[in-house]
């Protein structure tokens, strides 16, 4: 009796997991699907919905929807107007007038002036505020000397709302991406007096008064954010009426609650990659490049890097392919900087897979079948995707260049610590744009950059790079930005581009209208949900 | 015991004053700070936030500014969460973390007592040796893999119980399960092998072998004795449980505040850091002194001093 | 009725012979008898495996062509996602789980037990301070402690080792100041004092002989929070390094395929199952027989 009893609860425990196991794919049910509503989820808390001190993605898919700036992206990154309906570009691209529609409204009913713009570009680069994002403004006149305190008087700053509808901005320089900086979250206006009133709680959801397609009506901290649409939306308010936004930390549950129709959407940052191949030919999924790049980057001040016959050797002895095939998220091998959806893109700047060559090259550089090479250190932060990278990149220079590699992994902040500090001869990190230009990524390894943690200085693509910025010739400028790219990749090499991200998603098919966008932004200002039959 | 109390309560300050101390020094011995991001800020920007947060002063300076804001109550604030205060997060994490928390405390000792007790009693049967297995298995397999079977079979498979959240009692079931699992393992363990113990007195063989009614009397004496490791986990045991898990509440997307003690860390989030740790303290004082007060409860010879 | 005098009782004349006798008990037990060798066999491997001894040649031999595969003839534990052999891993990672197993459980053994038992042997204003001392380590948020270990005293197996041992004794300490509390109220060792017996012979042998019981719990307990806490470790960055392995990260690494992979979840797992099993019967057994009260047959 005992016994038959043990073996049946044995039999359901093999009955489980082999269930477990066999089970895949999605229901087709429609229970659960709630009307005009959209659910998703954000995965984390937003450390702030203050638009001007957050710096985050998760806070800026909250941002995007509630706000509108001057401009706005839509899904192909163009900026379409926003508040702005028309502006002008005067003084060879040094001063831009804005002017304002008159119907843009604040959900209290107010309308949105250009003070509005004033104010809130200010209080941006006001050191007080202490915004990470202050140096999106750094091109405006004074700006960054009022924001690192050389001057105190916010009135030098260049921008000024000439009256209720024009706002103008005045540039040190030309700069041809500024107009993208005019649709990102942390140029939005903000209100005086809201500010004013409430101090450090005007973004509760009872306080905060915002000017997009929707509005927040419930904040449940590490929980759930609920918006509801805004009547007031100059557009006209949205078809959804209310879009749910829970902080589900794993992808595995969040997938399990999309499976039950419990979630409507599973962004890139929710999708579960460790089981893309159980729904890589589902209907629901969709999978779409994003201006992401991967790298190994190089200390060229240290041995036996400073040596770029090393570095090319380097870079030539690792096959890009095998990446997509190794982290299985559809990403793109990258043998250039800049990503083919970018001006200045150009196949003449690769860097090849040639093993034969780099050993010849790292013989040359007096490494012959890598005899004597020092001992060399591969930094990387703990993360799967970047672990997996760096095992294979140590593999392959073993196997083709006869070297062998120490991988030191680190925690995230002490990783970026040491980085900041003292970067080792090798590490692996990546670039994300912050507008859909060329320049987002070409300032990275200028020599006055921050995130150049190469040390590598070369004035002939620093001076590239300010000329290239300033040119107003769309053309010359690609070409510019094409022959940086190919100092940076073939000729100096100070890092080794390794793939391009893609951005996996899967959409219940009563969304629709979702566009998806190169740079991940998240705006549902057209989504509407259709009844499912 | 009510002088023991009292006396507890007193060393808690000194004890919590070394706890922070400790806990302040080496946080800001650890490399990286709140504002290092995967973007490098530009100097000036890194200089305005450092003088926004005070932590532009030295760190002598800044750990006398935190106590004599601890003195007054004042947990500080967030760096990670702008505009929210230590205060304010935790006591909005703290009653969710608390009411799993003791569930699964609940859950853990009526699985894992009754099943110590029947498997000592029933020593070398079947039934011990299942109660070992599914021990083994309670310690020996991680959370996020119970929890990510449990959820599997019930929440997307069965359908009977939801995959996460938490809205109702229902949504309680599956993350009180996980988190009581490895404690009840222990538990029942620990039980089995301390009635053990007490069985194998010579007396109790006496009594046992007389009879099955004259046994039990024994047994309702002996347990009591038998209990006292069970109680000694207990305390740092209930602490761990209604300060929140990490895993479980990484899982089923629980907004309890064991996540703090992990993402505070990762964040560099000093203030909550301190929070959080001394939180912890607190209640492993107030748990330890219980314990010691249950020893003289189960087994009044135990000598315990304040 | 005192343990002592059940000892002098069943004591053997030769002293030389309480191994083998010992290991006869031993092999009455059948669990405890299977146990004994599979944790030879386990410890064997570990030793061999980091003895340089190339038990797993493949462990590192990445196969592109092979990647993710299922079990089969020729990867009998199918491969991860660079192509490596699952099982020559598993193999190879034993070294790192089994140190960690031994050396945390050695550290809660002759830490914890010492510390408790000066605790509860000599209670009042010692075991006030004793005890608030262990409040006070307890409280220290792990993880700051670890990641600041691996700054200062490095990575590797040596910072692993010594962050586990640092916080693997608290537990066990709290236990046996509980049970000396307790037992040292017993009849027997009011004898033992009035026989002139010093505080060190009682506690040694009146006292720990019999609270064994629960330490050997604590202690079968403490090898697996162990081996899995490692893969904690790497999660913030203390860990090993890649392309190095254990049991832990092995796992770790792999929940998340549980769905489409279970291997990579499954066999490591295996493992850390099967060794704490073996250990639980193991230690159930040697209390057994180390306990000479302990009546093995009926009648």
């Amino acid at each position: 009796m005992s016994q038959s009893r043990f073996l049946k609860a044995a039999a359901t425990v093999v009955f489980t997991a082999a269930t477990l196991i066999s089970t895949t794919g999605c229901s087709s049910t429609v229970d659960g699907y709630e009307p005009d509503t959209f659910r998703i989820n954000l995965q984390a808390e937003p450390p702030s919905l203050d638009w001007q001190t957050s710096t985050d993605s998760t806070s800026f898919d909250v941002v995007s929807n509630l706000m509108t700036g001057l401009t706005q992206y839509n899904n192909d990154m163009k900026c379409e107007p926003g508040c702005a309906e028309k502006w002008e570009v005067l003084d060879g691209g040094k001063h831009f007038v804005f002017h304002l529609r008159k119907n843009a409204r604040w959900t209290d009913g107010k309308p949105v002036t250009a003070h509005d713009f004033e104010y809130a570009w200010k209080r941006l680069l006001n050191p007080a505020t202490a915004a990470s994002y202050a140096f999106f403004l750094y091109d405006i006149e004074n700006a960054y000397e009022y924001n690192s305190g050389k001057i105190k008087d916010a009135e030098l700053v260049g921008v000024k709302a000439l009256d209720d509808w024009t706002f103008s901005v005045k540039l040190k320089r030309p700069a041809a991406y500024f107009l993208y900086l005019t649709a990102f979250c942390s140029t939005c206006p903000l209100r005086k007096d809201i500010i004013d009133k409430y101090g450090d709680r005007w973004t509760e959801p009872q306080n905060i008064v915002t000017n997009g397609p929707f509005k927040i009506t419930l904040w449940k901290h590490e929980y759930k954010i609920e918006l509801s649409a805004n009547p007031h939306f100059f557009e006209g308010p949205p078809r959804l009426k209310k879009i749910k936004m829970f902080m589900i930390p794993e992808q595995a549950t969040a997938f399990g609650l999309f499976e039950n129709n419990q979630l409507d959407y599973i962004d890139n940052r929710s999708f579960p990659t460790a089981d893309v191949e159980r729904f890589r030919s589902s209907p629901l999924y969709r999978s779409l490049p994003l201006l992401r790049c991967s790298y190994i980057g190089f200390n060229v001040k240290k041995k036996p890097f400073d040596d770029k016959r090393v570095r090319q050797a380097f870079s030539m002895a690792i096959d890009r392919t095998l990446f997509p095939k190794i982290l299985r998220r559809g990403e793109r091998p990258a043998y250039t900087w800049i990503p083919p959806a970018l001006d200045g893109y150009s196949e003449e700047s690769k860097s090849e897979f040639d093993p034969q060559a780099a050993r010849k090259l790292l013989a040359e550089a007096g490494y012959p079948e890598g005899k004597g090479f020092p001992l060399t250190k591969v930094l990387y932060p703990q993360r799967e995707d970047a672990k997996l990278v760096v095992e294979s990149v140590q593999e392959q220079i073993k196997k083709n260049l006869n070297v062998k590699l120490q991988l030191e992994v680190n925690e995230w902040k002490v990783y970026l610590d040491i980085l900041h500090r003292d970067p080792p001869q090798m590490f692996r990190q990546t670039w994300g744009a912050d507008y859909p230009d060329p320049e987002t990524f070409m300032n990275v390894f200028t020599t006055r950059n921050g995130n150049n943690y190469t040390r590598w200085s070369n004035s002939e693509f620093d001076d590239l790079v300010d000329k290239a910025s300033a040119e107003q010739n769309q053309k010359k400028r690609a070409a510019m930005y094409a022959k940086g790219d190919k100092l940076l990749c073939q000729d100096e090499v100070p890092i080794i581009p390794i793939y391009w991200a893609t951005q996996n998603t899967m959409v219940k098919p009563w969304v629709k209208e979702i566009g998806f966008n190169a740079m991940d932004l998240q705006f549902f200002r057209k989504v509407y949900i259709e009844k499912p039959n | 015991m009510l002088a023991l109390i009292l006396k507890r309560l007193l060393t808690a300050v000194p004890v919590l004053l070394v706890v922070a101390t400790l806990t302040f020094f080496l946080m800001r011995m650890v490399p990286g700070g709140p504002f290092d991001a995967d973007k490098n800020l530009p100097p000036a920007i890194v200089a305005n936030l450092n003088a926004k947060y005070q932590l532009d002063k030295p760190v002598a300076e800044q750990y006398v500014i935190y106590l004599t804001r601890l003195a007054k109550g004042d947990l500080g604030i967030s760096y990670k969460y702008v505009n929210r205060t230590v205060l304010d997060i935790l006591s909005e994490a703290m009653p969710v973390s608390l009411q799993l928390g003791s569930a699964a405390l609940l859950l853990a000792v009526i699985i894992g007592v009754p099943l110590g007790t029947l498997a000592a009693v029933k020593r070398g049967t079947w039934l011990d040796v299942a109660a070992m297995f599914l021990s083994t298995a309670g310690i020996s397999v991680p959370g996020f893999v119970t929890g990510a079977f449990l959820i599997f079979i019930f929440g997307i498979w069965l359908k009977i119980l939801p995959v996460a959240l938490w809205e109702s009692p229902a949504h309680m079931i599956l993350p009180a399960l996980t988190l009581a699992f490895s404690p009840a393992a222990y538990l029942a363990r620990l039980t089995r092998a301390s009635v053990l113990e007490i069985l194998e007195k010579d007396w109790v063989r006496t009594a046992r072998s007389k009879g099955l009614s004259h046994w039990s009397t024994v047994m309702k004496h002996t347990l009591r004795n038998a209990l006292v490791p069970v109680v000694t986990v207990l305390g740092p045991l209930t602490a761990i449980l209604i300060t929140g898990s990490f895993v479980v509440e990484y899982l089923y997307a629980i907004p309890g505040m064991g996540r703090f003690f992990v993402t505070a860390v990762t964040n560099r989030d000093y203030d909550l850091i301190m929070g959080t740790t001394l939180i912890f303290a607190a209640l492993l004082i107030v748990t330890n002194a219980i314990v010691d007060v249950a020893y003289q409860i189960l087994d009044p010879r135990m000598k315990v001093e304040g | 009725m005192t343990a002592s005098l059940n000892t002098a009782l069943e004591q053997p004349a030769k002293p030389v012979s309480r191994v083998a006798l010992a290991f006869a008990r031993l092999k009455k037990i059948p669990a405890a008898y299977v146990a004994f060798w599979v944790v030879c066999l386990i410890c064997l491997m570990a030793i061999l495996s980091a003895a340089g001894v190339p038990l797993s040649p493949y462990a590192f031999d990445q196969a592109t062509d092979d990647l993710l595969v299922a079990p089969s003839m020729k990867h009998p534990m199918g491969t991860d996602e660079l192509g490596r052999d699952l099982f020559a891993r598993v193999i190879y990672g034993s070294r790192l789980s089994i140190a960690i197993g031994f050396v945390t459980a050695g550290v809660a053994f002759l830490l914890g037990t010492t510390y408790g038992a000066i605790s509860g042997y000599c209670g009042g204003k010692i075991d006030t301070l004793l005890m608030r001392g262990v409040d006070i380590a307890y409280s220290l948020p792990d993880l700051l402690v670890m990641i600041l270990i691996g700054v200062l005293v490095g990575k590797g197996t040596f910072g692993i080792l010594f962050a586990l041992g640092l916080v693997s004794w608290m537990g066990t300490a709290r236990l046996v100041r509980a049970q000396l509390l307790q037992l040292k109220e017993e009849e027997f060792v009011e004898a033992a004092k009035a026989a002139g017996q010093d505080g060190f012979t009682i506690v040694m042998k009146h006292l720990l002989p019999n609270a064994m019981g629960p330490i050997i719990v604590a202690l079968t307990f403490t090898v697996p929070s162990a081996i899995l806490s490692e893969s904690t470790l790497s999660f913030i960055g203390l860990g090993l390094s890649a392309p190095e392995c254990s049991w832990g990260t092995l796992a770790s690494d792999g929940w998340r395929s549980l769905r489409a992979h279970p291997h990579l979840l499954g066999f490591p797992s295996l493992f850390i199952f099967l060794t704490v099993l073996s250990f639980n019967a193991l230690g159930d057994g040697l209390r057994d027989v180390l306990d000479p009260r302990t009546r093995l047959f009926k009648g």
